[in-house]
This record gives structure tokens, sequence and C-alpha cells, in this order.
């Protein structure tokens, strides 16, 4: 505990939220910070063994001794520790939730970015991968109607849109018939059949 | 508004917006629910009825202009109409879809409360609510494996009932202020000041949502 003495209790909780505002503010999802995480966790068991022994100094006499008021003390950093804790994991579940929605639900795609793929700790992944399956699910029950992953952002104008081709995403089956997208490309083809392409960045509006 | 002008209830109108007698279509029926859902704090009562009809008639129509396209005997008004009625079904798909969409949303946010109490419960479809308490499981399960299961036994509960600390499961906050349309004469409501508010048709009102939740389910006013 040499380091501890130095800082103040909930010091190194408090820059966990911290880091969850700058990547709202900055629009990014940071580094899943494991060594803070867990070095929160260790000043929780510390805490922890201090309330113990601050109990076990009060059983032995009946009167409110010295101890007392540093027990509310230690109390309250532990459940604001663990607060901050928590709301650090679910403002980066958040933000992963809104990243899945803006590629339009595809998972795949999110997944196969490495560079933010080494930003996210493994239980992230997993729960990327198991809330994927149950929105699939809640999707698959308007399948036969329309897909309610695709874009919510502005109400369609024209029915169809001019494209040009950014990245190869090979046969793509259309209203017109199937169409084979190759690099360079342009075409004129109806929104509906395409949107997902855009918005996993493979065509570009022209 | 009846007496003296309470804090809890800012009056806008009155504003004409009559759209005549007419009855409404399932599409303006689903756009009243739509903009209800979209302004309102708290998840609202499944339109299942609308919303059924009116994806049957997506179906239908969807079928009928493949049907037409495919007819070499089509003539050229009878094109231009299949791409109004494609353009209108795709911009109806999109409300359907933002509904469905803001529902998921408030369903995800209020997934532990939800799980939590049966009568929220029965304002969700079959589907929202599996989807609800699945995510509740999922995202309890990503804080026990990533935080809970490292600390100390008794400080993993998921419900701490701290005061001065905001509640761990996240309740919709039915004081949040609202913008309301009267559709029709309204029964009045009581402010939460104890004074009591009669709106009459076509006011508009700033009030806490929670005076106005009764009214809203019951269909004499709108969020706007």
């Amino acid at each position: 505990m040499a380091s501890a003495e130095s800082r103040q209790f909930g010091n190194l909780a408090t820059q966990l939220v911290q880091e969850s505002r700058r990547s709202t503010l900055t629009d990014t999802l940071l580094k899943y910070n494991d060594s803070l995480v867990r070095t929160v966790i260790r000043e929780q068991r510390n805490l922890e063994n201090l309330i113990n022994s601050a109990i076990a100094a009060q059983a032995d006499n009946a009167a409110f001794t010295g101890d007392a008021p540093a027990l509310l003390l230690y109390q309250t950093v532990v459940l604001r520790n663990k607060r901050c804790l928590l709301a650090y994991h679910a403002h980066r579940l958040d933000r992963l939730k809104d990243m899945y929605w803006a590629l339009g639900g595809a998972l795949p795609a999110l997944l196969a970015d490495n560079d933010l793929r080494s930003r996210l700790s493994p239980h992230e992944v997993d729960f990327l991968r198991e809330y994927n399956a149950s929105v699939m699910d809640f999707r698959g029950d308007f399948s036969a109607e329309l897909d309610i992953a695709a874009s919510i952002t502005h109400p369609p104008r024209d029915l169809h849109a001019l494209v040009r081709v950014v990245r190869d995403c090979g046969v793509i089956e259309t209203e017109l018939g199937t169409i084979d997208f190759k690099k360079g490309q342009r075409f004129m083809v109806r929104r509906a059949d395409i949107e997902h392409l855009i918005v996993q960045g493979y065509l570009q509006e022209v | 508004m009846a007496g003296a002008p309470s804090p809890f209830a800012v009056a806008l109108g009155p504003i004409e917006l009559d759209f005549g007698a007419l009855p409404e279509s399932l599409f303006q029926q689903l756009m009243r629910h739509w903009l209800n859902e979209r302004h309102a704090p708290d998840i609202l009562p499944v339109q299942a009825e609308v919303l059924g009809a009116l994806l049957d008639h997506i179906r239908r129509q969807t079928d009928s202009v493949q049907a037409l396209r495919g007819d070499p005997d089509s003539s050229e008004a009878e094109h231009a109409r299949i791409m109004l009625v494609q353009t209108e079904v795709e911009r109806v798909k999109f409300v359907v879809r933002s509904y469905i969409r803001t529902r998921l949303y408030k369903a995800q946010k209020f997934s532990r409360y939800i799980a939590a109490t049966p009568k929220v419960q029965e304002k969700l479809s079959q589907t929202e609510l599996d989807h609800a308490k699945r995510f509740s499981q999922l995202t309890e399960n990503h804080f026990r494996v990533s935080v809970l299961q490292a600390l100390p036994p008794h400080q993993q509960g998921l419900d701490d009932n701290t005061p001065f600390t905001p509640p761990m499961i996240s309740e919709p906050d039915k004081s949040r202020a609202v913008f309301v349309h009267a559709r029709g004469e309204c029964p009045p409501v009581r402010l939460p000041d104890g004074t009591t508010m009669q709106m009459k048709k076509g006011q508009i009102v700033l009030t806490p949502y929670a005076v106005v939740e009764q009214l809203l389910e019951m269909g004499n006013v709108e969020l706007i």
C-alpha cells in the first residue's frame, strides 16, 4: 500500500470515468484500460481488508471508537469505486452498440477492423457476438417485410442511387439481377438493395 | 388552463392543427405513435395492431409491384405509378423501422428495469420482451466477468441501494418536460403542485411527462 498513501482514495476510479468522458467528447473508443481497471479492483480489495480490521477493532469494546468514522469513509469509497468501474464498462458497451448499429448490424465488418479489435477487451468481443445473436433473432421477426437494421438517419428521397464502387464487394443480388461490383465502376441501382454496402464503405454515392 | 398559472405547465397555444374530421389512416396512426414514442421518456404500449396491419400492407404492395413489373403489358403510365408506389413503400418502411428501433433502444436502455417489473413487460411485444430480457442478462454477465467477480463477495451486488447515489437500475425519468398537443377536449389532469389543468382541443402545453401519461395512453393528446 506504499503507493496508495500518496494519493487519495477514489482518484484512480475518477481517472476511469475521465477516460469515458474523453471518449465521448472525442467520439472515439479508447483502448480498454486493463491495468487501470485491475488497479482499482486491487484498491477495492485493500479497502475490504481495512474495513474488516476496523470492524474487528470495533467489536472489542461496545462504545464508538476512533475507527467508526473511518469505516464510513471506507464504505463510501468502496461504493463509489464500484460505480465508477461499472460506469466505465457500461459506457464502453454503449459506444460499441452505437458502432454496431452505425454499420447496419454488420458484426463481421466491425470485428474485421483490426485497429478496433485491438482496443477491445476479450469480454467485449464476446458481448458483441452475443448481442449480435440477440439482434439477429429480433431482426428475423421482420425479415419478410423490411430490414430493421437499415439506416434511420435520413428518410429515403429517391428509389435509385448512382454509386461508385470503392472496394470490391463481389456479386450482389439486386432487383435487376445479380451485379458484380468491381472497384472503380459506377452503377445506377435501387437504393434499398445496396444501402448496407454504402454504410459499410464498399460503395459511395456519387 | 384552469385557475392561476402553474409552474408545471406552460401553455403555448392554442394552435389549430385541424385536419378535418377525416378518420386517421393506418399510416397516420403509426406516424402519431412514432412521434409519441420518440418524444416520450418512457417506453409506450406497443401498437401491435397498427404495426401488424402496416407490415401486411407493405408485403402486399411489394408483391403486387413485383407482379406488375414483371408483366410485359404494363403501360408507361403504370410504370410511373409503380415508381410512386415503390417510393411510398420505402418511405413507410422508414417510419416503421424508426418506430421499431426507437422502441428497441428504450427496451435496451431500461432492460434491467423491464426484466424486474412485470407491469412494464405488458407494454412490450413478445419479441421486444425476449430481447430486453436477453440484453439485461448480457450486460449483467459482462459486468460480472469484467469487474464483479474480481471484487470481494459482498461488493458483487448489482442492486445496491445507497442514499445520494442514483439507483443501479435505470428507470424512465417521467418528470421530463414534453410538448403536448391536445387532439380533442381532455378530461382535467392534476399537476404536481396540486392544481388542475384542462386542455382544450388544439392547445399545446409544455409539462412533465407524468402529468399527461394517462391522456397519452387514451389517445387524447399527442407529443410533438
